[in-house]
């Protein structure tokens, strides 16, 4: 028989899948091992302690929920990551604080001593909440105004360095005008810190605290109300348009910087919102406090599918609960639970940069 | 509103929020400060002396003055009397808002209330500095006739001045100072001989060597910290200059070299007590091995996922450096002490001085690596891939690969920065690698220009070298490089010295056909 030379097809060697797959191999077999070590080997935590991850999970990931939709809004119109995002929370969680001290400070029943905040407890929070909104709003507004405006149609690079250069700059003048000393949110005597009710598991104590609860609820309020602006109101159908194509939208009467103020607006308030939120719950806040939660938030917005309203809500819960539950399931001191957000971060930016929810964006956009 | 009133209104606002803002932050006491100390005009007994005050008058005029002239920019019909009315406007505007805020602010104060528990600059001194040490209705209606006036004045001035820029000017000096040297009989000599190159060379080579030897021990180390950082500039610069990859984690792989040459010649917590020069190797390799482990997942992604991406890891370096998990290997939070210096035959070679040699030596050979890397082939790659990625994959460019290389590259610089900051402090820890540095490499790079030798090095000299002449000024420092970071990319994204092609990069899109109005049909201001 005669030999005919067969073609030999070379495979290319994909090294990036491989890598890919190497490292999906490596995460699934410790996450399994670690699982059966912690159920049948090692039961230090009863479901006691498993209910206080997952509520303080849910917590922080509702208020990672409301940071994320601010980053979220504004990549889905002007694809940039508005890296300055967590400083304007902190100018919110500034704002509330003053308001709160301010409130704390007016005595209005002299005889017994009562300040308003505590005599009108309900009347103090929304006032904090809405003077914290308001800066943030006012914050934002104009960071997208100097900052980022004069740039609209630069190279890529170009408005993420100035963002950065934003966040620096705001966090350091947070700093020079406030001091660096971390400051103790005041709040009125119905949301102590640390108080709330207590369930009985395992014949253990397990407090579900009133600010939490409180974060929790006013964090899927707002979701709600978010969702419902820009899936039924006309600006939130002008800011769907734009999202979806400028010139289109600008050609359809739609004023496109009105619109992208406005988004950088709505952003703000939500991120105004989650200060305010933030040091109601936690109970400090410095210069520095909106940086690491930014970051963090930025990761849910990206996990859940960056641009898309469902996903950030949903990525920030997702990571809410991997953050409180993480080091328990792994193994890892919780002094390292930071690293589990980063690490999730280029994961899933490895494996799916499109998100949970994603959309059709990736290779263009990552 | 007419155009003139409304260019005043708008440069009348940003100034009085800027002047606010300076004084909220401390900034008008600082600056006061620095200016007696240099003309010595002013006493510590009392902050609001004459000789302060004189020098916060002096150093506010400027401020309006540029406030004025900003307004009095040149409209359709340009007159004299309508530059006026601007810079009155301006005036008018600023000063109406630097009052308000004096009164509101020396009232508070004339109370007897204490701010600085909320508004942490807000002293009793600082206020009565602003008042320039009158009540404060006096002090307010002062300022504002101050403000207006000089609002005014600067309308005018600024309007005699048009047409004669400063800028040609100097350029024009500039050129004659070099045209007169270029006609020096030695240096046309040097120029036209075949060695005229290398001879340059050896100058710049000789004047690098001779001038550490008659600074004190300070300015050495000031030199060599400014060295480090043209190091790690010039690294960063290939992975953002070059190759147009944002990497805020550039800390990390300084980090890595630092705790190399730490762990392997420290006797604490590993007594391995390595020799200098074998540490230095192997911190720039493990740098480098550094690069290409986080290259290889994360180069896939584009621009703005990068960067927070490489802000993660950074931050990842930085906490696990600073946890108690690694303290038995890497020292934790207390970092890692005594760490050997560099010795040649058996002599220690660990001055200052000798340390700005050696770094100076580093800087040179990344710089010669650099220039040749940059009119390599590789270096062609990177401009073609930052430019459009798609098209240079499509001319055959293997992107990820040459991207692998930049990232390895700029972290092997980054490395021997690593190393021999370390080194030369005898000391790491944590808190030498925190994001500042991150920040403040990319701040040079950018300021000094993206993909620029000379930029980056006229970037390090002043950002590093600056703020050692004024210490002052220290706590300003990161606002400073914030506020630069956006100013840049505003006014001129292509840095203070930029090679050539980029800036022609960026100014290309200046003569196309504008294509904002198709964006803004309505044509009229958003605000």
């Amino acid at each position: 028989m005669e030999k005919t030379a067969s073609p030999k097809v070379r495979m290319p060697i994909n090294t990036y899948k491989i890598v890919q797959v190497t490292i999906a191999v490596l995460f699934i077999g410790y996450l399994i091992w670690r699982i059966y070590a912690l159920a049948v080997i090692e039961q230090v935590y009863g479901a006691d302690s498993w209910l206080r991850f997952a509520v303080s999970g849910l917590i922080l990931g509702s208020v990672y929920a409301v940071i994320a939709i601010g980053y979220t809004l504004v990549y889905g119109i002007l694809f940039m990551i508005n890296f300055a995002h967590g400083e304007i929370m902190m100018l919110g969680a500034y704002a509330g604080y003053f308001t709160l001290e301010a409130l704390g400070s007016w005595i209005v029943d002299p005889a017994a001593g009562q300040a308003f905040l505590n005599a009108n407890p309900v009347l103090s929070i929304v006032l904090a909440f809405a003077v914290g909104m308001t800066t943030s709003t006012i914050a934002g507004v104009f960071l997208e105004k100097i900052a980022y405006r004069p740039l609209r149609g630069a190279p890529r690079l170009v408005p993420l360095i100035s963002a950065i250069g934003a966040s620096i700059f705001l966090q350091n003048a947070a700093q020079l005008i406030f001091s660096p000393r971390r400051r103790d949110y005041l709040n009125p005597d119905i949301l102590t810190r640390n108080t709330g009710w207590t369930v009985v598991v395992n014949s253990k104590d397990v407090v579900i605290t009133y600010t939490g609860v409180f974060t929790f609820v006013l964090s899927i309020i707002l979701l709600i109300v978010l969702y419902t602006i820009v899936q039924r109101t006309r600006m939130g159908r002008a800011m769907r348009a734009v999202a979806e194509d400028k010139k289109t939208a600008a050609l359809m009467g739609i004023d496109v910087d009105g619109v992208i103020s406005r988004t950088f607006a709505i952003s703000g308030a939500m991120g105004g919102a989650a200060g305010v939120m933030w040091g109601i719950h936690n109970g400090i806040i410095y210069h520095y406090v909106g940086f690491i939660p930014g970051l963090k938030a930025f990761t849910a917005a990206v996990l859940g599918g960056i641009g898309n309203l469902p996903g950030a809500m949903l990525g920030g819960m997702v990571l809410g609960i991997v953050e409180a539950t993480g080091p328990a399931i792994l193994g890892i001191p919780f002094q390292l639970k930071d690293v589990i957000a980063f690490s999730i971060l280029v994961l899933v930016l490895i494996f799916r940069p499109s998100g949970i929810l994603g959309e059709v964006l990736t290779e263009e956009k990552v | 509103m007419k155009e003139h009133i409304r260019n005043g209104v708008s440069a009348g606002l940003t100034f009085g929020v800027v002047t606010i803002f300076f004084s909220l932050i401390g900034f008008t006491s600082t600056a006061t400060e620095l200016m007696g100390g240099f003309i010595g005009n002013t006493s510590t007994a009392r902050a609001s002396s004459p000789g302060a005050i004189f020098n916060l008058v002096f150093l506010l005029t400027l401020v309006y003055l540029w406030n004025g002239s900003m307004a009095a920019k040149p409209t359709e019909e340009d007159t004299q009397q309508k530059a006026m009315q601007s810079g009155l406007v301006a005036g008018t505007v600023t000063g109406l808002l630097v009052a308000i805020y004096a009164f509101t602010v020396g009232s508070i104060n004339a109370a007897g209330i204490d701010m600085r528990d909320y508004l942490t600059s807000m002293s009793s001194d600082a206020i009565e500095l602003f008042l320039l040490g009158l009540s404060p209705v006096v002090g307010a209606v002062v300022q504002l006739v101050w403000i207006t006036a000089v609002g005014a004045g600067a309308g005018w001035l600024a309007f005699k001045l048009r047409d004669k820029p400063l800028r040609k000017a100097i350029g024009r000096l500039w050129e004659r100072i070099k045209e007169r040297f270029s006609q020096v009989p030695l240096i046309q000599k040097i120029n036209k001989s075949k060695y005229g190159n290398f001879i340059w060379y050896g100058v710049i080579l000789l004047v690098l060597v001779l001038i550490p030897l008659p600074l004190s021990d300070y300015w050495n180390y000031t030199l060599g910290t400014i060295g480090i950082y043209v190091l790690l500039g010039l690294g960063l610069n290939i992975v953002v200059g070059m190759a147009g990859l944002l990497d805020l984690g550039y800390v990390a792989f300084f980090a890595i070299g630092a705790y190399t040459v730490a762990l392997l010649t420290a006797p604490t917590p590993h007594n391995l007590l390595w020799n200098f020069w074998i540490a230095l190797i192997c911190g720039v390799i493990l740098a480098a091995l550094a690069g290409i482990l986080l290259g290889v997942p994360v180069l896939r992604m584009r621009g703005d996922y990068l960067a927070i991406v490489t802000l993660g890891f950074g931050e990842i370096i930085r906490i696990l450096s600073k946890s108690d998990a690694l303290t038995g290997f890497s020292g934790g939070p207390r970092g890692v002490r005594d760490i050997a210096g560099p010795s040649i035959l058996g002599m220690p070679f660990n001055s200052p001085r000798a340390f700005v040699w050696l770094i100076i030596l580093g800087c040179l050979l990344v710089i010669f690596v650099t220039s040749r890397l940059q009119n390599s082939r590789v270096g062609r790659a990177w401009v073609a891939m930052r430019e459009d990625e798609t098209v240079a994959q499509a001319v055959g460019i293997n992107t990820w690969q040459y991207k692998l290389m930049a990232f390895a590259i700029g972290a092997a610089f980054a490395g021997l920065g690593g190393v021999l900051f370390a080194s030369r402090n005898m000391f790491t820890g944590p808190e030498d690698h925190n994001l500042m540095v991150s920040i403040n490499v990319l701040s040079l790079v950018i300021v000094g220009g993206m993909g620029s030798i000379p930029g980056v090095i006229t970037g390090s000299l002043v950002l590093k070298g600056l703020p050692e002449l004024l210490r002052q000024l220290e706590t300003y420092r990161m606002l400073a490089f914030g506020a630069l970071l956006v100013a840049m990319m505003i006014i001129r994204p292509e840095g203070l010295w930029p090679s050539k092609r980029r800036r022609l990069e960026m100014h290309e899109e200046e003569e196309e056909p504008p294509t904002e109005h198709l964006a803004n049909p309505s044509g009229g201001d958003a605000a």
